[in-house]
């Protein structure tokens, strides 16, 4: 009796590789550029690899912080005032360092727009 | 100055009321601004961290950050931005 053909069973290894699965994360030319941006100093290959883990590290911790903060104030949603307690408990903001004057100096003008009330003509303030 | 129309035309709109492209970020949630900051906490938490390597490497009488010195500022730093 005749035996239904059957695809021959492909062995492991010839298989296409299967992605990994990864963790979102900042990309590191990103970290890496800002990095030396700020540095200003020749700075080793390892050394990089420590600041993105660090960088992880940081989101972690921030993330746990902002769902406390959310929590705490009963609600669900993450919002700005939240992040302006942090900076302000982070040490970042302070009364002398507003949280405007950081929004200035860091953030491109496009942020900026976004972030900061602006006066144009016609007696509108955007946003 | 230009003064042909195209130029008139932007410099009216830049004058004018909210330019095009922000007007549709601002009919959403407080969310859209929140997002925007996270960036900046980021970037002020990287320049801390740049700040403390490099002092870390001039106290040592490096001319190159190494690992030890990135090491040791992320421990300082990621304690300091803890909420």
């Amino acid at each position: 009796p005749l035996q239904p053909l059957r695809a021959k069973p492909v062995p492991k290894g010839l298989r296409a590789p299967q992605r990994k699965t990864r963790e979102p994360e900042v990309a590191s030319s990103l970290i890496k550029s800002i990095f030396s941006h700020y540095v200003k100093m020749s700075v080793s290959r390892d050394a990089f690899k420590i600041v993105e883990k660090c960088s992880e590290r940081y989101f972690k911790q921030l993330s746990n912080d902002l769902e406390a903060y959310s929590h705490h104030a009963g609600r669900k949603t993450v919002e700005m005032a939240d992040l302006e307690v942090l900076m302000r408990r982070q040490g970042l903001v302070t009364d002398k360092m507003p949280l405007h004057v950081l929004i200035e100096r860091y953030l491109p003008l496009e942020y900026r727009k976004l972030l900061i009330p602006v006066a144009v003509s016609g007696n509108k303030v955007i946003p | 100055m230009a003064l042909d129309v195209a130029g008139v035309n932007t410099y009216t709109e830049e004058l004018g009321s909210t330019p095009r492209s922000c007007r549709s970020d601002m009919g959403k949630m407080p969310g859209a601004r929140f997002a925007e900051q996270v960036p900046l906490n980021f970037l002020l938490f990287l320049h801390r961290l740049a700040e403390e390597a490099r002092t870390n490497a001039f106290e040592n009488k490096s001319k190159i950050i190494k690992p030890e010195h990135a090491i040791a500022a992320a421990k300082v730093i990621l304690k300091k931005s803890r909420g």
